[in-house]
């Protein structure tokens, strides 16, 4: 982003020269400051801008404690990230420390959602000491749906020290009535700010200095309606006219479209230089001394502004220095129009002079914006393909898909390394389309047929290469490229395939091309399976995006290596994976390295399964400290499922729910193989509560079977599978369901051990000896029990034995008997101990059973079903599997055989 | 003639509008609608007529007029008959053609 226009953007403007003063209007502008919104919606011409810079500059005597924050829009702002930018960096001209980090998020691979971005901004603005008012001048430009949904969060949650003003030329897509209808709302409108006979006679007689009889003002102004643009423009036709009674009479009696007819008047009552100037300008969007020099061929740009702003011809400041000034929207239309009238074989010529003078200055947007205006298509490709660097990295994507979608496709043909860049734009924005035709178009300049080496004959189909640089690179750039297109296909091994290839075709010191690939290829792998490959993969890629100065992706590539290694049950080292990242992202502090909430999250997690939940609680409190927009877009999802489990563990199942149903919304689509889906997560919870129909649904929603093909990315979900079986066979004693979950286990300890991910086998040697319980086999028991808490032990895992509550107590009462792994079967029952909410089972019952748990208990002991008890009963089966859950936990057993055995001993029956 | 004639094509697909403001636009007024007729009515408002492709093409019209601070005073579906007459009418007018039939018939 160019500075010199960056600032103008941001730029207050002074109210000119004169202005007529509206003490009415500025009344009601002060008035509705303790309002959230000011709105102010009039057609062009309105004289919308000219108030709100006369009221800002009023402040400073009023109250110079209330602060303007403005910022001018332009068409090219119409994209959420760029607009979020600009609002971010205005704020900032008042208040330079809000929102560190907001910025460099923005302008990252992965941008946050705008909510984040706004929530983040919005916590640090409620610290301001002092008011302040954000201005968006133009917001009708804006009509981007996204944009309209962050200003409506913005106003939603608006800190009481802060109000918005809004000026438009149509009502903004903003819950609008809503606004009205509390009071937060404050209007002007057409009406409002037409000048009054008052406002009129004192504008032309006193700013403009005309000296007009009464009745001329009033023919003036009924003829405009008090439409200012109007009488600006009269006043101008007027000044040093020869027949002011003539040309009053005429205007009055005319039809025409106002702004038509007085421009014209007003362009015939200059000198041939100025009209000349007037004309010319009219194609640029900002007037600048040297630039108009070089559009309009006369000397004296500068003072020929400085002139115009000083006779009021609609020429608008852009900041203090008076380097930079634009017309009037509603006068360069007219303006333009008329010089498409008069002259419309200059008009591309002058688009070119134009164009030619900003690539001298290296504003490289500009240029091609004239370029393209004046079908200079071979100029302005050139240019695309030079800015196509500096626009990646900033995140200008959009930008340059409307610059490219706009040059012919034979200019595209001759130029790979353009159509290679379109082809990389094109996967950033998540377009798959035409990228591979891109891709061929230019390997054809890389491949040439077999012996031929020299250009074809035609001039014109010569290939063209700016960057010369970049298209060294192309080979590895297009093998990228077509990896990440295999991504998005889903198609594994042909990711693999590409990514490799761009390892072997690439420099060794091009490390932002390695870096990328071995991701990918980190990727691939970690989807099939492949648990230590895709850690070298990625800690390779890691190297070398460091070597690039990339480091935020370096840093995040930190999240992966980390979750392998816990799935690999090499908890210690990612716990040292996650704590040299953060030594990394401190090192780089200020602004918060990006990821950094992530790392937090890891950590509590790692926490938590060692069961030291209140460091886990700690960590993700300061993971929220540091600011959602602090970690990668996956961050609010990942927070939450963390939390969710802390809760599990704390016993607030409820809670944990919530949780989780508040992460499902938050989860982004990503290329991270969701390996632990928060649906299968909530169906634990459900086994834990008793709700066994609901897991089944989840089960069959989700289209697992016992018989399903396994593979790592399913294993925690056919791992959920069994425990829904298991519970199954708890409450109905079937016994096919014990030994399909039992098969099932069989098979994906098989599969866990294959693929050396020691986390899963740990949990699958629980279930199967929880299985072995079940069935009241105690010897079948401790076997599994006791290779599992051997692969535990050396890791630090508590919570994956303590989260099985009670049955895992039992279990370990008995390993203790028999000596198994003593000091760590005695570290956790006593952290059991601890979680365990039930009386120990000899000791009567201390809360009883209600009237209908005991009809229930009644029928335990007989032979019914399930479902024949709940017909009996006249209950569904859900309500049926809770009672039999809360008698089960009140009598401190795990199964129905037990639960009627207990019965009997307390005389329940 | 009824205004209002239904068009058998969808909403969606191309149509035929009328476009009524208040004030006369002129010459440069018809390059900024291409495409379009122009006709001044008498009573003081511009007609602007004429084929436009699909709903996004009549907002981005409807922009343009926006953006003149001109009072819009109605839009209306037309049939593909009325438009036409319309830019007859106007090519008439242009011409000079009804002046001199006027004169010769002494209206």
């Amino acid at each position: 982003m160019a500075s010199p226009i960056l600032a103008t953007k941001l730029y207050i403007p002074p109210p000119p020269p004169q202005a007529v003063v509206r003490p009415r209007l500025i009344e009601r502008l002060n008035a509705g400051l303790h309002r959230k919104l000011t709105l102010i919606a009039a057609p062009a011409g309105c004289g919308k801008t000219t108030l709100i810079s006369a009221w800002v500059a009023g402040w400073a005597q009023r109250d110079p404690l209330v602060r303007a924050a403005w910022l001018s829009l332009d068409e090219g702002d119409n994209d959420p990230t760029r607009f979020l930018t600009y609002l971010v960096t205005a704020v900032q001209t008042i208040a330079p420390d809000i929102g560190p980090g907001l910025l460099a998020g923005l302008q990252s691979p992965q941008p946050p959602s705008p909510d984040v971005i706004l929530t983040a901004l919005l916590n640090d603005l409620t610290t301001l000491p002092d008011p302040f008012v954000l201005i968006l001048d133009d917001y009708h430009l804006l009509d981007a749906p996204p944009i309209d949904a962050a200003l409506t969060f913005l106003l939603e949650h608006l800190p009481p020290q802060m109000h918005l003003v809004l000026a438009t030329r149509e009502d903004p897509s903003l819950p609008l009535v809503r606004l009205r209808a509390r009071g937060q709302l404050c209007e002007l409108r057409a009406s409002d700010l037409r000048f009054t006979p008052a406002e009129a006679a004192g504008f032309l007689n006193d700013t403009m200095g005309l000296a007009l009889a009464a009745d001329d003002v009033a023919a003036l102004e009924t003829r405009t309606e008090g439409w200012i643009a109007g009488l600006q423009l009269a006043a101008l036709s007027l000044q040093g006219h020869p027949d002011r009674p003539g040309f009053i009479r005429a205007f009055a009696g005319d039809h025409r479209y106002i702004a038509d007819y007085l421009v014209d008047e007003v362009l015939q009552r200059q000198p041939a230089p100025v009209r000349h100037f007037l004309l010319q300008t009219a194609i640029l969007d900002r007037l600048h001394g040297p630039l108009c020099e070089a559009v309009t061929g006369q000397p004296g740009g500068q003072a020929r502004l400085a002139a115009l702003e000083r006779g009021n011809v609609f020429v608008v400041p852009l900041d203090d220095q008076r380097a930079w000034y634009r017309y009037h929207h509603l006068f360069a239309d007219v303006l333009y129009a008329h010089l498409l009238a008069e002259q419309p074989e200059q008009v591309a010529t002058l688009h070119q002079r134009a164009g030619a003078w900003y690539e001298q200055n290296d504003l490289l947007s500009e240029a091609i914006r004239h370029a393209l205006a004046a079908e200079d298509f071979e100029r302005a490709a050139d240019l695309v393909e030079r800015a196509l660097p500096a626009m990646r990295r900033s995140r200008q994507e959009a930008m340059v898909l409307g610059w490219i979608k706009a040059l012919p496709d034979d200019l595209l043909r001759v130029r790979p390394v353009l159509g290679v860049g379109y082809a990389g734009v094109l996967l950033a924005s998540g377009q798959l389309e035409g990228v591979e035709a891109r891709l061929r178009d230019a390997e054809r300049w890389l491949d040439p047929p077999a012996g031929i080496r020299e250009r074809p004959a035609a001039p014109a189909a010569a290939m063209v290469v700016v960057d010369v640089a970049e298209f060294r690179r192309l080979p590895g750039s297009i093998a990228m490229f077509r990896a990440g297109q295999a991504l998005a296909r889903g198609d594994g091994p042909a990711t693999v395939h590409y990514a490799r290839r761009v390892l072997d075709l690439v420099s060794e010191d091009d490390h932002l091309l390695r870096g990328g690939a071995a991701g990918l290829l980190g990727l691939a792998y970690w989807a099939s399976g492949d648990l230590e490959a895709a850690h070298r993969a990625f800690a390779a890629g890691m190297a070398s995006l460091q070597k690039a100065g990339n480091i935020a992706d370096a840093v995040g590539g930190v999240i992966a290596l980390a979750d392998i290694r816990m799935t690999q049950g090499r908890l210690g080292e990612a716990r040292r994976t996650y704590e040299q990242a953060l030594q990394l992202a401190r090192a780089h502090g200020d602004p918060v390295l990006r990821g950094t909430a992530d790392m937090y999250v890891g950590l509590s997690e790692l926490a938590r399964e060692q069961n030291d939940l209140e460091a886990a609680t700690q960590h993700l409190r300061r993971s929220k400290e540091q600011g959602e927009h602090t970690g990668f877009p996956q961050n609010p999802y990942r927070w939450r499922v963390a939390m969710a489990r802390l809760r599990q563990a704390q016993g607030d199942l409820d809670g944990a729910l919530i949780l989780l149903d508040e992460a499902e919304r938050r989860y982004v689509s990503d290329f991270y193989p969701n390996v632990r889906p928060v649906a299968a997560w909530k169906a634990r919870v459900w086994i834990t509560q008793g709700r066994v129909s609901d897991a089944f649904d989840w089960a069959r929603e989700q289209g697992l079977a016992v018989e399903d093909a396994l593979s790592y990315r399913r294993e925690f979900e056919h791992l959920t599978l069994a425990r829904v079986l298991l519970a199954h066979y708890q409450s109905d004693g079937t016994d096919r369901a014990m030994q399909e979950a039992q098969g099932l286990l069989a098979r994906l300890r098989q599969a866990a051990e294959a693929g050396e991910r020691a986390g899963s086998v740990i949990e699958i040697l629980v279930l199967q000896a929880l299985a072995h319980q079940l069935q009241g086999d105690l010897p079948g028991a401790l076997a599994p029990l006791q290779r599992a808490l051997a692969l535990a032990e050396p890791a630090g895992y508590v919570r994956i034995f303590v989260d099985e509550g009670a049955p895992m107590a039992a279990l370990l009462q008995e390993a203790a008997h028999h000596g198994i792994a003593p000091r760590y079967v005695r570290q956790l029952r006593a952290a059991l101990g601890q979680a365990a909410d039930r009386p120990p089972a000899n000791q009567g019952l201390l809360e009883p059973l209600s009237g209908r748990e005991r009809e229930v208990l009644r029928r335990l002991g007989t032979d019914l079903t399930g479902p024949e008890m709940a017909r009996e009963l006249m209950v569904s089966l859900p309500t049926l599997r809770t009672h039999t859950s809360n008698i089960y936990s009140k009598l401190g057993v795990t199964s129905r055989r037990a639960a009627v055995r207990r019965a009997q001993e307390l005389d329940l029956l | 003639m009824s205004e209002t004639d239904t068009a058998p094509a969808e909403p969606n697909e191309a149509g035929h509008y009328a476009i009524r403001l208040q004030g006369h636009l002129d010459a440069r007024g018809a390059a900024r609608f291409e495409g379009l007729t122009l006709t001044l009515e008498d009573n003081g408002d511009t007609l602007l007529t004429g084929p436009v492709v699909d709903q996004a093409a009549l907002h981005g019209l409807l922009r343009k007029v926006r953006d003149l601070a001109m009072p819009l005073i109605s839009v209306t579906r037309i049939s593909p008959g009325q438009a036409v007459a319309a830019e007859v009418q106007h090519r008439v007018e242009a011409s000079g053609v009804d002046q001199g039939l006027k004169k010769e018939m002494g209206c």
